[in-house]
């Protein structure tokens, strides 16, 4: 199993719900994040004050999957979150040694 | 044995959950439960403890809480108090009732146990509340009667004598932490119907509280059947029937102490008729279940505010410095508000006045009062106060702090649908939705309560937008709106705004609301979910911004929006405004006024068939041409700011300078003077208006200056009258206004008026220092340069900026001047020689500014 966490604009949410969606995945978490990569803040003065935006508000799914569905997510995420302007996003794939159902104890696949 | 006795009780649950099924019938499922578990104890009395029910002497067994008041819930805990004379029997005992309780644990009957002597029960325990709460329910269920008298007849009234106080407080802080955890409302989605506000944990609280009083009051029980007054009575029995059959409902459902009422069970309990008398929709069903908790909690928190004040000095000293609020019409009893003249209460102006009275103080009204407002809502219903007196009422209502608890009051009493009959779709209207927490209506009100709780949050993002609602110009508005933007939602249609929209124009039309008023609700209810859709999109993209500033039209416009948006996260659910959202929401608010300031010099073209030149000619269809010739080449934002009364009274002025060339026009708004002059473009007119008006004393907190393709300049000027020159001496408007005739007509010494304004004010120390910020922009417009001053407010600061330019040669094309505290934030757009300034004019012109500003 792998678990994909996925960084993306926040305007680009929908798209990439729906695209995933399309191929059958139903299940995710996503979490209200703030960071920077290459893209850094910006500062906007308002009446006077400074309000540095340095951490950008992005968006941040979180997916558990099995193996073979990976290069499909990965697919469906870029090509729905993708502008090709910098600040588009990033996606992390890692290793995940079981899952478990927590109202019924399956575990593995069948968990997810 | 046991397998028997559990077969047995299998057999008679079975039977008591048909009976329910059949029936529906709560009331009569909780007290043949008790029945049985009563057999099911006295039988293993019999076993384990004593052959004779009444024996042994000196050990008595007690049934406590829900079992003692003969409401055993299908899956209720068992409270059972094993009662000793002293300790000699706890010893003897101990094994037998270890098998008593064993053999109960066996039967899969959630048994809580206590074993207590006489002189353990005598003892309280604020950490042990619960115990000294559930003895006023206690029951005789077997062995030595005498014991368990002297426990009832003597040391439970003596402990409620001496403890009232603690115990009162305790249940008190206990109901008021539960009604915090649910919100402080009943009108959940899926409330809990035990211990949500307004469920059956709120029904004992009254009846332990008004127990507690009389107890404390005879020295003994009193008659229960007398302990609740009878309009109290009359309001809570049907309420507790129907809880006890949801309750019954549930258990049965769940198979399990869980006392959710959850979208799935509502369906189920509208479908089999729970609590009503034939079948209903699941959204009808809940306004049932709302009624009924909602009378469960108006009589329990009217005790909660009643009883303690018997009691409590500090309490007691509190209420009376409140009942100071007393008026002719109100007093103020114990927190609670009563009718002076009961006869009044036929005065809608006085009924709408004590919902004022109650809004400003944070008041409830006393059940007398209540009850007489049930009495005259028949008469009242034939001739309801309506239009421009209603919504003056109205919006008195919704500017006080206390504003959304005396709409719940007036909804509670259907006071508030009978003058709003547009709010009655949304009454009590469960709509289902994953992150909503709250009915329709309740949601509107918590919005209203979330903006008036703004100025005394601590939170960060809570002052921010705090400071922005004090900035608004008309917040009646906002709350207008916030009550109707959800109206939509009571229709079976997909899109809620449209039709919230058609209801709300129903309801304005019905106010009387002025027309550009009314297009400002109109306009928020319209666009209440904008924002939101611009936080899905990159709001760090121009395109994002300018589209949704365009939309706005005017700062005044985005702020209530900002605020109508905020408000409405809030009070989705207490998790639903994270910290995340208030800050992009902040962001959006930020860049689209940035953008409003610095887009503000496009200019019209009549003939472009801009949608508010065309509203201008539909009104006055008569001026053709020249309407269109003053319209012509003042900015867009001109527009956008002014309504069109407005600018057709700014038209009628344009039209009347031949016969006098200064044309002004004075008016007393709510937070201040706003003065305008509509003349021909003259060198520093600007600058002498402004120092004229500071001359008067008059402190400049807003203003527009605009002028048209033809030289006709609309300067508009909001400011404050510090020394209450024309509030207090009506002659002074036609001096004021012949003075600055006068000054911009070059008949009077301008220097000398200011030299002696000055010199008689003599000069504060600021309270708050502002560091002077002078910024040129010249990217914002194609053919003028943008210059923000921020710098510390003071009199006369607007005509020395000005002046700063006459001297250096540039002409003001629009000016946006605003105030914050003591920060003056103005923007102007310059012009010299008809082009933008170039970079030694604004050299020259920053040194001069800084010199002005900062030489004091």
């Amino acid at each position: 199993m792998t678990k994909v966490e996925a960084i993306i604009q926040n305007s680009k949410l929908e798209p990439v719900k729906n695209a995933l969606h399309e191929i059958g995945v139903e299940g995710m978490t996503v979490l209200e994040v703030r960071g920077h990569g290459r893209q850094k803040g910006h500062t906007e003065f308002y009446r006077g004050r400074e309000y540095t935006v340095d951490l950008i508000p992005k968006i941040k799914l979180e997916l558990v999957l099995a193996d073979n569905l990976v290069e499909k997510v990965v697919q469906a995420i870029t090509s729905a979150a993708r502008t090709g302007k910098i600040g588009d996003g990033k996606i992390f794939l890692s290793r995940v040694d079981d899952a478990i159902r927590i109202r019924n104890d399956e575990r593995g696949e069948g968990a997810l | 044995m046991i397998s028997e006795l559990r077969n047995a009780y299998a057999e008679q649950s079975a039977r008591i959950r048909q009976a329910f099924e059949a029936s529906g019938d709560g009331r009569a499922a909780v007290a043949q439960r008790t029945v049985l578990l009563e057999e099911i104890v006295r039988g293993l009395w019999r076993d384990n403890i004593s052959q004779q029910l009444d024996g042994p002497a000196n050990f008595a067994l007690v049934a406590l809480g829900g079992f003692g008041r003969g409401w055993l819930f299908p899956y209720s805990d068992i409270d059972l108090l094993f009662l000793h004379e002293d300790q000699a029997t706890e010893e003897a005992f101990r094994d037998a009732i270890r098998r008593f309780s064993q053999e109960l644990w066996d039967l899969r009957l959630k048994l809580s146990p206590a074993t207590r002597t006489l002189a353990e029960c005598d003892r309280f325990d604020a950490n042990n509340l619960e115990f000294t709460v559930s003895l006023l329910d206690c029951r005789y269920l077997a062995g030595d009667a005498e014991v368990f008298a002297r426990l009832h007849d003597k040391l439970i009234p003596r402990l409620i004598m001496r403890e009232s106080q603690s115990l009162v407080q305790c249940l008190a802080d206990l109901t008021r932490e539960r009604h915090a955890k649910y919100g402080e409302t009943v009108f959940h989605l899926e409330p809990n119907v035990k211990d949500a506000p307004g469920g059956l944990r709120d029904y004992n609280m009254a009846c332990w509280l008004a127990l507690i009083s009389a107890m404390d009051k005879l020295g003994g029980w009193p008659d229960s059947k007398s302990l609740l007054p009878p309009s109290a009575r009359r309001q809570l029995e049907p309420a507790l029937d129907f809880l006890m059959s949801v309750r019954g409902f549930l258990h049965f459902r769940h198979g399990r102490d869980d006392n959710a009422l959850t979208w799935a069970d509502q369906d189920e309990a509208a479908a089999r008729k729970i609590g009503v008398p034939e079948t209903v929709t699941a959204a009808q069903w809940m306004k049932v279940y709302f009624g009924h908790a909602r009378a469960i909690h108006r009589v329990s928190t009217q005790l909660l505010e009643e009883i303690p004040a018997a009691w409590s000095s500090l309490y007691r000293h509190f209420q009376h410095w409140r009942s100071r609020i007393s008026n002719a019409d109100f007093s103020v009893v114990d927190g609670l508000v009563f009718l002076q003249q009961p006869a009044a209460v036929h005065d809608p102006q006085v009924l709408l006045r004590m919902f004022d009275f109650m809004a400003h103080h944070g008041l409830k009204l006393s059940t007398t009062t209540e009850y007489r407002i049930e009495q005259v809502l028949p008469s009242l219903a034939s001739t309801p106060p309506k239009g421009a007196e209603l919504w003056q009422y109205l919006q008195v209502i919704l500017l006080e702090p206390y504003a959304a608890d005396a709409l719940r009051a007036m909804q509670s009493l259907r006071l508030l649908t009978l003058l709003l009959p547009e709010l009655k779709t949304i009454d009590s209207l469960v709509v289902r939705d994953f992150y909503h927490r709250y009915t329709v209506d309740e949601h509107s009100f918590r919005a209203i309560e979330s903006l008036h709780q703004l100025k005394q949050s601590q939170s960060e993002w809570d002052h921010r937008y705090g400071e922005i609602f004090g900035e608004l110009e008309r917040p009646e508005l906002l709350f207008l709106s916030l009550l109707l933007h959800d109206t939509g939602k009571g229709a079976a249609v997909d899109d809620h705004v449209r039709c919230s929209l058609e209801i709300a124009s129903h309801c304005l039309d019905r106010l009387d609301l002025e027309p550009s008023d009314r297009e400002t609700v109109l306009f928020l209810i319209e666009n209440h979910l904008e924002l939101s859709a611009v936080l899905r999109r990159d709001i760090f993209d121009a395109q994002t911004v300018s589209t949704f500033a365009e939309k706005m039209g005017t700062p005044e416009r985005l702020k209530m929006l900002c605020l109508m948006t905020y408000a409405d996260i809030k009070s989705v659910n207490p998790e639903a405004l994270t910290p995340w959202k208030a800050e992009n929401i902040w962001q959006v608010y930020i860049t689209t006024a940035n953008y409003l300031n610095r887009h503000a010099d496009q200019r019209l073209h009549a003939n472009t068939g801009n949608e508010n030149m065309l509203r201008l000619q539909a009104l006055a269809p008569g001026a053709g041409k020249k309407i269109r010739s003053f319209v012509e080449g003042l900015p867009a934002r001109y527009l956008r700011a002014c309504t069109s009364e407005e600018v057709l009274r700014h038209f009628a002025m344009a039209q009347r300078l031949d016969s006098d060339p200064v044309q002004l026009h004075l008016q007393r708004g709510r937070h201040w003077y706003e003065l305008t002059v509509v003349t021909g473009d003259r060198h520093a007119l600007f600058a002498t208006m402004a120092g004229a008006l500071a001359a008067w004393g008059m402190n400049i907190v807003k203003a527009n200056a605009f002028s048209n393709q033809s030289g006709v300049v609309v300067d508009t000027f909001h400011f404050t009258d510090r020394f209450r020159t024309l509030e207090l001496n009506l002659p002074e408007w036609e001096r004021f206004q012949r003075s600055i005739t006068s000054v911009l007509a070059g008949e009077a010494d301008l220097e000398r008026m200011l030299r002696e304004r000055l010199r008689s004010e003599g000069s504060a120390a600021a309270k708050v220092r502002i560091q002077t910020r002078i910024e040129f922009d010249d990217r914002c417009s194609s053919h003028s340069t943008l210059l923000q001053v921020i710098a510390q407010d003071r009199p006369g600061l607007l005509h020395r900026i000005s002046s700063r330019f006459a001297h250096h040669k540039c002409n003001i094309d629009i000016a946006l001047i605003d105030t914050e505290g003591q920060m003056a934030i103005d923007v102007f757009y310059l012009t010299s020689n008809g082009a933008k300034l170039t970079a030694d004019d604004q050299r020259k012109l920053r040194a001069a500014l800084l010199q002005e500003l900062n030489g004091d």
